[in-house]
């Protein structure tokens, strides 16, 4: 005697279920994710970085590298560069 | 007894041999529904559809065999291939040995042409239009920001005195640098018809800095970017899960994320590519200069460079004392960026 839970009915019904809500929820997610990535939208998000680069930027400053400090740094990269790593 | 045991069997409604079924079940259903749903849902001529399943699971390039690059590459030069309609290859040539590559721009000769950035996004295949993604960026900065005191130039350290060598001098250039370039009342954006170069402005164009310890790589949740032998920073774009937290990271904001599907015409796509260089990313990943390095790890010298036409661009060997970059750093005026966070970059302003 089968059990009807363990059924082939059973089986293909779940298969089925899981199969449709696989389904719908990527198709949902592309359905979101189309809407929301409209030319404009990704216009402003690709603004949106290059106006962040712009507020870092305008707010740095260049400085004149002293001898010494020309030295260290470069001291720096050299070693950093010949170093072994463990 | 066995009765018993048979009636409490059979109350369990679900045991641990079903619950696994259905695991089973679910997770075999996925992976038969995903691609189909897929196609189905974006349909077979969306961009996404492109990109295989074996390119979409396959690991860090870095961590692949021989055998497995081999056949990234292939994979990839094939569907550039259709996808372009030009034969496209896809180098994965070795940073060189002995190497550690530097830059350095000469803020007194740029003019702010912009070849240079016009330069690299052809030569790096990035979004053309709607939008057009640059990795450079031309800062103008009035004159009147600059400052220097050459008689200061080498003051500020620590002296001795008649009490003996103790102590820290305080002062100096940690608190009043001998010279310097204000970014303030920078403009980014000078329109494009604009005639150039304005007597009143300098002209700073920027880009990944190519921090010898740089800040977004150890952002990086998944080692996607990350450092190579040549001191370049570089990108793996099909391990990159695009959370933008080395954009986060960036001092110099000098990175870009693909919000959407680049807008590469065929006609305009370079073919010569490089895995961690020039190669079509794909919409989700993060961008930026390589220092040209499909070029430079050929023994080339980067787009931008080439570009220029008042040679204000020098390009190097740091390991190499004889190399334009050397010489500059040994006899010039360099500036570096104050707010540099210890991150060592290596690219480098100078004037004279």
């Amino acid at each position: 005697m089968i059990k009807k839970e363990n059924s082939r009915r059973a089986f293909f019904k779940k298969a089925a279920a899981v199969v449709g809500v696989v389904a719908a929820a990527d198709y949902t997610k592309t359905l979101i994710s189309s809407s929301s990535d409209s030319a404009g939208d990704i216009n402003e998000k690709y603004a949106g970085d290059v106006n962040a680069q712009d507020s870092i930027m305008s707010q740095k400053q260049l400085v004149l590298m002293t001898d010494n400090e020309k030295k260290l740094m470069l001291d720096e990269l050299l070693n950093n560069y010949h170093k072994k790593i463990a | 007894m066995s009765e018993e045991i048979n009636t409490k069997t059979d109350d369990v409604k679900e045991s641990r041999r079903d619950f696994l079924k259905n695991i089973g079940i679910a997770g075999a259903a996925a992976l038969v529904a995903s691609p189909v749903s897929v196609e189905a849902s974006v349909g077979p001529a969306s961009p996404d559809a492109e990109i295989t399943v074996a390119e979409s699971l396959q690991g860090h390039f870095v961590l692949m065999s021989d055998k497995e690059k081999e056949t990234a590459i292939e994979r990839l030069e094939k569907r550039y291939t259709a996808k372009y309609g030009k034969k496209t290859t896809v180098s994965d040539v070795p940073a060189p040995e002995g190497v550690l590559f530097g830059y350095a721009l000469n803020i007194s000769k740029c003019i702010g042409c912009r070849r240079c950035v016009h330069a690299c996004v052809q030569e790096n295949n990035q979004s053309r239009n709607n939008p057009e993604i640059q990795w450079i960026q031309v800062m103008k900065i009035p004159k009147g920001n600059f400052s220097f005191s050459a008689d200061k130039l080498n003051k500020g350290y620590p002296e001795s005195s008649k009490l003996g060598d103790y102590g820290v001098q305080v002062g100096g250039n940690a608190y009043t640098p001998v010279g310097g370039l204000s970014t303030e009342e920078t403009q980014n954006y000078y329109a494009a018809d604009e005639m150039v170069p304005d007597k009143d402005y300098f002209y700073v164009p920027v880009q990944c800095q190519q921090c010898e310890k740089p800040p977004c790589v150890k952002a990086c949740p998944v080692k996607a970017t990350f450092r190579d032998p040549n001191g370049v920073v570089v990108i793996d774009y099909n391990w990159c899960i695009g959370c933008r937290m080395c954009q986060l990271a960036c001092p110099y904001g000098a990175r870009r994320f693909n919000w959407g599907e680049p807008n590469l015409p065929p006609a305009e796509m370079n073919p010569k590519t490089h895995y961690f260089g020039n190669r079509p990313r794909m919409r989700g990943v993060m961008e930026k200069c390589t220092f040209c390095l499909q070029r430079t790890r050929e023994g080339r010298n980067p787009a931008c460079l080439e570009a220029c036409p008042v040679g204000a661009r020098k390009f190097g060997n740091l390991l190499d004392p004889e190399s334009d970059v050397r010489k500059i750093l040994a006899t010039k005026k360099v500036f570096r960026f104050k707010e540099e966070m210890s991150t060592y970059p290596k690219f480098f302003y100078f004037v004279g």
